[in-house]
């Protein structure tokens, strides 16, 4: 049977960019946690970082991109991931691929209905939410001497996701 | 033909369980983890054991692990139904030929199910 109908999915891929490389997190159906992980990139962290999200859509084939709005206001990424995230909003679009910018307080919204709250309160919901996939991957509390840990990128990319799908709702 | 669902599912269900691709290369009985990486990149198939052996390994029923191939597939089958269909209408009415058109039927008007992943 050769029929063509082409069924549309609703997978969504969040990519979060840190300084060691990218989270991501892949979300079918609102409730599906696909793929989850963080990757580190050595050497040329923008090029290695769009190779492999590319590889990730190709994979996956998302029906969205969610990615942190860089350039929002009171955003406080690094030059170096504004560049990054210009260049992966090129390569979707390239291969017709919605982009969806969510700002850090869009995020922040979904999860407190105040707009306050913490990366780490956000990596506990998320956990709770997904206990079986992420409930180990939880990092301790930061201390204010301490660096983040390099698992936060998982739930930064999630709440992306997370927040993404729950504003479509 | 493009489904709404992936080919499979084992990468999530792998990590659910905190398997290493290399545990669960050697539980289904292959030789290295590269084999379940191949599965799980979407570039191989598994045969008819080793997906089995997916359903013993993760304790989910093959059409739930290989929901976007299974979707495939039923259509594949409804597609090939629905022409068995209409060549029983040229078939000598019976009992018999009333009982297999109403599981044809049944079969061409399969709508996939969307499984449980979570």
């Amino acid at each position: 049977m050769t029929n063509r109908t082409r069924q549309k999915n609703d997978r969504i891929l969040a990519i979060a960019p840190s300084s060691r490389g990218f989270g991501f997190a892949v979300l079918e159906g609102g409730a599906t946690l696909v793929d989850w992980g963080v990757k580190s990139i050595r050497g040329n962290k923008n090029a290695g970082t769009l190779k492999k999200v590319e590889g990730m859509i190709a994979l996956y084939k998302p029906a969205v991109l969610v990615l942190e709005d860089a350039s929002a206001k009171g955003s406080r990424r690094s030059r170096r991931i504004r560049k990054l995230t210009k260049g992966i909003i090129a390569m979707a679009e390239s291969r017709k691929i919605k982009v969806a910018l969510l700002s850090r307080e869009q995020v922040m919204r979904t999860f407190f209905e105040d707009g306050e709250g913490t990366k780490h309160a956000i990596a506990r919901i998320l956990a709770i939410r997904f206990p079986e996939e992420l409930g180990h991957r939880l990092p301790p509390k930061r201390k204010p001497w301490t660096s983040e840990d390099y698992r936060m990128g998982i739930f930064d990319a999630l709440a992306l996701a997370f927040a993404k799908q729950l504003r479509k709702k | 033909m493009a489904s709404s669902q992936l080919p499979n599912y084992l990468r999530a269900h792998r990590k659910r369980l905190g398997l290493s691709q290399d545990e669960v290369a050697y539980l289904l009985g292959a030789e290295s983890g590269a084999k379940a990486c191949r599965y799980e990149r979407f570039s191989r198939e598994p045969g008819f054991r080793t997906a089995l052996a997916c359903e013993a390994v993760f304790q989910r029923p093959i059409r739930e692990l290989f929901a976007g191939l299974y979707e495939q597939i039923e259509r594949e089958v409804a597609g090939r139904a629905k022409k068995l269909v209409l060549k029983t209408g040229q078939m000598k009415p019976g009992k018999q030929t009333a009982r297999k058109r109403e599981t044809l039927a049944k079969i061409a008007a399969a709508k996939p199910k969307k499984p449980r992943n979570s």
